[in-house]
């Protein structure tokens, strides 16, 4: 018997509504979980996606990748690689693991959301492969990182982190809660595909699958080649969620998912890989800066996908060209500061060469977030390590949970932005996060930051109480991943000297 | 008396810190206190002379030094840059 072209046969497979007898179109599609915006069913069964895979090429191609991905991993003996990495590599490692491992495997729940409560078919169809995909993602990544568990125990946080209070892992999922796991189908396919892995991952896994390659991590290069390749394909079903909004009246909404989801999603990016690609990649591989990648690739090509869309750029898109050479300056200082408060490593990247190619990079940075570098330069020059530690907390935004922060050094400019509410002052890093806020008040103000809770008594008051309640041992609080021994590329210290 | 938490960027810092003063404390208190945790940390020490002042985020007129913070019309996280006179 002859088969059927694929093109023959799909849109029928795949289509797959029907007029519910047993119970109502309601409950079946309830509003919270089904929003459908006014819009007709009709209408949503015209959701067409770009990239079409059947569930047998599905299975066949997913085999593929994790046949080539641990075969790569069994045939170069990763652990030799990590042994002899160096402290750049493996604190961009135990980050990109602990923050991204839950987060793939949550993202399974987001889609499984689309795959039941879509009104689009084709939504369903594509989602159920997404689901797949996060519950692989997360998978492949928590079996790779344990690998290195037995060499250093930061690795435990992979699995570990999600489950936890400390302070970064509540920024990440408060955000994540806020664009994928709380908001009905329809706005979580544009948020989390549209804001997120079309926007940052899918160029995130590119960039830094070619950056492992450079530092001769083949195995962790492949891993995320073959993520990337999902996420590739899933990226595109928020295009046609735009669409069906854009031409119906719905304009408007989709604007304000895009411009939220992505704002958030930024932010994380911005300290997350920001700090990876500005600081954590040793410096003989460093290709491309947050800024120059955010230029290209985000602000440049992403931009030009929105605007074909028939959406316009953010608001904020002018703000955003200023935040992406100044936020994760700020917060690389302040994490290397409160490096306690983190499980991995933190490394400060400030030699004399990382200096002159962040200046290159960055023009003013030495005279800006360089002038806080020098004064912690010199106290560990001179011996004074308890001055690389601050008594005072950082304040934390209310929204984006990252430290409020501006411009330092000699062009110093302030900045915070705030709400009164409630008898309640909540802090903002950004008019974009302010904006948010506002937005809908009642969705976010019952949210407290790490700060908020010590202040609270939500947190005992005693030092051991708020890294108990991160989740953090004394073990597990992070120290300088070099020692302090990256000062060796300085001259002798300035009080030796004189 | 009682602890009172305000959000205090000192001139040169990159962000805001949170500095738990007492209710009774002055502004020239906040302002040493700012001072205390944050210079020879993330800031340079300034130069001996040098007079700081505070103002609220966003207000051009700085803080008399004796107002006291309890009667000063603070919330709880008030924002306050410390800076330099000029």
């Amino acid at each position: 018997m002859a088969l059927l072209r694929m093109e023959d046969w799909y849109d029928l497979a795949r289509e797959t509504n029907w007029t519910p007898t047993y119970v109502s179109e309601d409950e079946m599609f309830p509003e919270p979980m089904s929003k459908d915006f006014g819009i007709p069913i009709e209408v949503w069964e015209t959701f067409d996606e770009p990239y079409k895979v059947t569930y047998r090429d599905y299975v066949r191609s997913q085999r593929d990748k994790d046949v080539a991905a641990y075969s790569v991993k069994a045939a170069l003996a990763r652990a030799e690689f990590f042994k002899k990495a160096s402290p750049h590599w493996k604190a961009l490692l135990a980050l990109h693991f602990s923050a991204v491992c839950w987060a793939e495997f949550h993202s399974a729940s987001s889609f499984g959301r689309m795959t039941r409560f879509g009104r689009s078919p084709g939504l369903r169809n594509m989602a159920t492969f997404g689901t797949l995909d996060e519950i692989r993602h997360g998978q492949i990544q928590i079996y790779f990182a344990y690998e290195f568990l037995k060499h250093d125990a930061v690795f435990d946080w992979c699995h570990k982190s999600s489950k936890t209070e400390n302070w970064i892992i509540i920024s990440l999922r408060h955000a994540l809660d806020d664009i994928a796991h709380t908001r009905d189908a329809v706005t979580s396919a544009v948020m989390l595909n549209m804001g997120l892995e079309q926007s940052f991952t899918n160029l995130q896994f590119v960039a830094l699958s070619a950056d492992a390659a450079k530092c001769g991590d083949h195995t962790f290069a492949t891993m995320l080649q073959s993520i990337q390749t999902d996420e590739a394909r899933h990226a595109q079903m928020g295009e046609p969620m735009v669409r069906i909004l854009c031409e119906n009246g719905r304009k408007d909404e989709a604007q304000q998912m895009v411009e939220i989801a992505f704002w958030r999603m930024w932010k994380q990016f911005s300290a997350l890989s920001g700090i990876g690609m500005d600081y954590y990649t040793p410096l003989e591989h460093r290709e491309y800066s947050l800024k120059e990648f955010m230029e290209e690739w985000v602000i440049g090509q992403f931009g030009r996908t929105i605007e074909a869309l028939g959406l316009d750029l953010p608001w904020y898109w002018d703000y955003l060209h200023h935040d992406i050479s100044t936020f994760h300056h700020a917060q690389q200082v302040g994490v290397y500061a409160y490096r306690a408060t983190q499980w991995w490593r933190p490394i400060a990247s400030v030699s004399p060469a990382e200096r002159e190619w962040l200046e290159k990079k960055y023009p003013g940075w030495n005279d800006t977030y360089g002038k806080c570098w020098d004064v912690i330069t010199e106290n560990i020059r001179n011996g004074h390590y308890d001055k690389t530690v601050p008594v005072a907390p950082p304040l934390i935004c209310n929204m984006c949970g990252l430290e409020v922060s501006g411009i330092a050094g000699d062009h110093w400019h302030p900045v915070d932005h705030h709400v009164d509410m409630d008898d309640r002052r909540y802090h903002f890093c950004s008019e974009v996060c302010k904006w948010i806020f506002e937005l809908e008040p009642a969705r976010y103000k019952g949210h407290k930051s790490i700060i908020d809770r010590v202040f609270d008594g939500t947190i005992g008051p005693e030092i051991d109480d708020f890294y108990n309640y991160m989740g953090q041992s004394e073990q597990e609080r992070g120290v300088c991943g070099y020692d302090y021994q990256w000062i060796d590329g300085y001259d002798k210290p300035a009080a030796a000297a004189e | 008396m009682a602890m009172f938490p305000l959000a205090c960027n000192l001139q040169g810092d990159y962000g805001y810190k949170v500095i738990v003063v007492d209710d009774g404390d002055t502004i020239a208190d906040v302002i040493e206190t700012t001072v205390e945790q944050v210079a020879g940390v993330f800031v340079a020490p300034f130069p001996d002379g040098t007079v700081l002042k505070a103002k609220v985020h966003g207000s051009d007129e700085p803080l008399a030094d004796d107002l006291v913070v309890k009667d000063a019309g603070f919330v709880q996280m008030e924002a306050l840059i410390v800076y330099a006179e000029a």
